[in-house]
């Protein structure tokens, strides 16, 4: 309950904070942007999430259920667009077309907005879905096999449903992701309400008028939370019989093996291919230059202050998580799915308002901590709460509560049955909420550019610093974007071996 | 039925994240105590180099060691405004007149030195004398001669709501641009403004950023841009050279709104607990000797100093002839916040 408190406080922020009333939100309501910002929102985050589904689901099925070449570096390849930030990533495209296409527009509005973000969204989906098919026991689909249905058929009606966690939930993070993004749409020219708020509060200093298209912003995530409910359904199907366990028969592709290879190779190309292409170049190009002064030694701090701030995010998201994602899985019912649909609503605000609610906040009442790294780290939790949250569940969801039963018929007290039982069983899941926080804090820009203790700098906004967005020659950024890159793929790397090793139990 | 791996995995799990923790705790103790009684916190809406520059040079000068944060104007004034009187700052350097005279009117400013103010031209200190001017941009347009001669240029921005001038330019509403609309306000009215506004909305190209104007016109994606003559001469710096570009600046001059001359200020905030050594930092930052060599030198901005010029191979200022304001007119950032939603471009 504390913990969902603490997610409220930016919403409390919006409502409370003077500024806000009803002549005010009916005239921003009726002016004519909204409606546009809305439709374009609404457009985004839906043609983004169905890209990503798709991918995902599609990648996780190739390298989990078919005779594919090579599956276990592509397990890793396909989940590393995760590592490069989506305005990175945008940078880098805008940049390649400068550079290759330059009076080209392919890239900028709707389509490209959704192609250029879902390459770097569908890892979201990808890893929780691979986590969920390693994890599934094939004796339900083999029944069905048994009696008479296809394999198609067995997947979509025996397979898919038990996927539906697993897909809601990195669903879940894209959609609510697109309502929040900012870098990338400005940088693809495509507005929305996001857009829209951050530069009311950034260029035009108006932050009543940008906490009321918050205010629109959050009756849509809140809608998006129940549809997500609906979707989900219930937790399903944890296994229970005896013994371990068998690893599914793969689907043999035969000779299309090829074709499927050369199409995972042309999207990993467009995923990870443009940008590190570009960040390559640029770092060539910085150390070619004859006045290369290149400050090294700020590129390591920052390197250390973001692999630090990650750290103690992940740590702390995760223990505050644990309860929601608990709660929520062992006793469903209205008070814990209000608890955890709360931590939500942040998730789907601009960094800049929730950073502007925290400042008004920390300065009032917990002075001590303003600009300090532990309220970095708190407002970064606040963020990504729900990303742990979400991971947990599936790894909760495994853990039945049939082995605690037994634990405790044993005689184990409830606590020690927690931590030897649930625990272990659940760990998968809380390392892979664990990873995504880690990644999503080093990726973050906005609320760190409002937050970070005054002298130290993260990757991300030393390479905003460099940029700005405003300067297309990729050499200054390069060494950040390439630091950046790295010091988030190595958890992922770290992350999906773990989930290469077939489990020892089941 | 527990294989014991798993427990051993999980207890190294809890044993990382417990070191990850103490790492980052002892981080948060150590920033806790370098606070030392002679170092000034400075906001600045400038970019980061420039800044950096500006705090090692005020060091150099003075021991005095400076800490910056960079943001961008608006962003910086909100936070100060949401700390108000237990802001940590106590400096703040903006890029545009008209955030510094949002804090000036909120009483957030403490006046600065009248000898500070005596050092630089007089014409773009803010009457009130809240802030003193150690920069400035022109407005301007690029073009790119490829789409169109510069004889074909519009005379003055007001007549581009003329529908022959449809697809044809780029703007962003940035900074300056929000200057250009309080400018407008002032000088035609709200009406008229809206009207404007409305026209440039239906006409042209909103690309958001002053880089992105930029980059468009000079890959020939549009014919030309509204802007700061600033964001041309950094990228031809970064090019090696003004030849190496497509695109060409082209200054309107005349008094049009198109050639409005925007200061850069730099103030001490009242809440600020080190007044002589804030006002010290602004005399040396107005300073022909001091902070405005190094505006001269690493940003191609106009040092305003007498006696210091740019050695960028900007336009002398003294050619420039913008509209004569006093930079404090530029102060009702609020009716042209207003006007700019009700037009539809943000």
């Amino acid at each position: 309950m504390l913990v969902a408190l603490l997610a409220l406080t930016p919403v409390a922020y919006l409502l409370f904070r003077g500024g806000i009333s009803l002549p005010l939100l009916l005239r921003e309501l009726s002016s004519p942007t909204t409606g546009i910002l809305v439709t374009n929102t609404l457009l985004l985050a839906l043609g983004v999430t169905l890209t990503c589904a798709g991918l995902g689901v599609a990648l996780a099925l190739l390298v989990v259920r078919t005779d594919l070449p090579a599956r276990p570096l592509l397990t890793v390849l396909f989940a590393l667009p995760l590592g490069i930030p989506s305005f990175v990533g945008s940078y880098t495209w805008v940049a390649t077309f400068y550079e290759l296409a330059p009076r080209s527009t392919f890239i900028y509005g709707l389509p490209g907005a959704v192609i250029i973000l879902s390459l770097a969204m569908y890892p979201y989906i990808y890893l929780p879905v691979v986590a969920a098919l390693r994890g599934l026991d094939p004796a339900q689909e083999e029944a069905a096999r048994s009696l008479g249905t296809s394999a198609a058929v067995a997947f979509f009606r025996v397979t898919l449903p038990q996927l539906r966690t697993a897909i809601a939930g990195g669903g879940l993070i894209v959609a609510l992701h697109m309502f929040a993004e900012f870098g990338a749409l400005e940088l693809l020219r495509f507005r929305t309400l996001t857009t829209a708020i951050v530069q009311r509060v950034t260029v035009l200093s108006a932050p009543e008028a940008a906490r009321t298209l918050s205010l629109v912003l959050a009756v849509g995530s809140l809608a998006l939370l129940v549809l997500d409910l609906k979707v989900r359904g219930r937790p399903s199907a944890a296994r229970t019989g005896g013994g371990v366990a068998r690893a599914p028969s793969l689907w043999r592709l035969g000779r299309s093996r090829w074709l499927w290879l050369g199409a995972s190779g042309f999207l990993l190309t467009l995923a990870l291919g443009v940008p590190l292409s570009a960040m390559g170049g640029g770092l060539v190009r910085l150390l070619l230059r004859p006045d290369a002064a290149f400050d090294w030694a700020r590129l390591i701090g920052a390197t250390q202050d973001t692999a630090q701030y990650a750290l103690a995010t992940a740590l702390a998201a995760s223990i505050a998580a644990i309860p929601v994602s608990l709660l929520a899985v062992r006793y469903p019912g209205r008070l814990a799915m209000l608890t955890e649909r709360s931590t939500w609503i942040a998730h789907s605000l601009p960094g800049v308002i929730v950073s502007l609610a925290l400042v008004y906040l920390s300065v009032r009442w917990l002075y001590p901590i303003y600009q300090t790294s532990s309220m970095l780290v708190i407002g970064y939790v606040i963020l990504y709460l729900p990303i742990a949250v979400g991971a947990q569940q599936v790894g909760f969801g495994h853990a039945s509560p049939q082995f605690d039963n037994v634990a405790r018929s044993l005689g184990v007290r409830s606590l020690a049955t927690f931590f030897r039982v649930t625990l272990p069983l659940a760990l998968p899941g809380i390392a892979v909420g664990a990873v995504l926080v880690m990644l999503n804090v080093g990726k973050e820009l906005t609320m760190t550019l409002l937050l970070h203790p005054t002298g130290t700098r993260t990757l991300a906004t030393a390479l905003w610093a460099t940029t700005e967005g405003e300067v297309l020659d990729f050499a200054a950024a390069a060494p950040y974007a390439a630091a950046l890159v790295a010091i988030t793929a190595i958890p992922a790397f770290v992350m999906i071996r773990q989930t290469l090793r077939r489990p020892a139990r089941r | 039925m527990f294989v014991p791996t798993t427990r051993r995995k999980a207890v190294t799990w809890l044993a990382t994240a417990t070191a990850a923790a103490a790492l980052v705790f002892g981080a948060a103790k150590a920033q806790g105590t370098t606070a030392a009684p002679t170092t000034l916190t400075l906001y600045s809406g400038q970019h980061e180099t420039l800044a950096d520059a500006l705090a090692a040079g005020f060091f150099e000068a003075t021991g005095i060691r400076v800490d910056v944060r960079t943001g961008k104007d608006a962003d910086l004034v909100n936070q100060i405004i949401e700390e108000g009187g237990r802001s940590p700052a106590d400096l703040f350097l903006s890029e545009e007149p008209g955030p510094m005279n949002a804090l000036a009117s909120r009483g957030l400013l403490a006046p600065v030195d009248p000898e500070t103010l005596a050092k630089v031209q007089p014409s773009l200190n803010p009457g009130t004398g809240d802030w003193v001017a150690v920069a400035a941009r022109s407005r301007v347009i690029f073009y790119n001669p490829q789409l169109i001669d510069e004889s074909a240029l519009p005379k003055g921005i007001l007549e581009l709501t003329d529908p022959a001038w449809k697809g044809k330019f780029a703007y962003a509403p940035s900074g300056a641009f929000v200057s250009t609309v309080t400018y407008l306000i002032n000088a035609i009215g709200e009406d008229q403004t809206l009207a404007w506004l409305k026209g440039i909305q239906a006409n042209g190209l909103n690309l958001q950023k002053n880089g992105a104007v930029r980059d468009a016109v000079e890959a020939g994606q549009v014919a030309f841009g509204l802007s700061n003559h600033y964001y041309w001469y950094l990228l031809a710096q970064s090019r090696g050279g003004e030849e190496n570009l497509a695109s060409r600046v082209h200054y309107m001059g005349g008094g049009d709104a198109g050639a409005l001359l925007l200061a850069s200020g730099a103030a001490v905030l009242k809440s600020s607990r080190h007044q002589a050594e804030a006002q010290r930092f602004l005399a040396w930052l107005a300073d022909a000797q001091g902070g405005q060599q190094i505006i001269a030198n690493e940003s191609p901005q106009y040092p305003l100093a007498l006696g210091v010029s740019s050695p960028l191979g900007l336009k002398p200022i003294e050619e420039l002839s913008p509209p004569a304001i006093d930079q404090n007119s530029l102060q009702d950032l609020d009716k042209a916040k207003e006007l700019i939603i009700q037009a539809g471009i943000i």
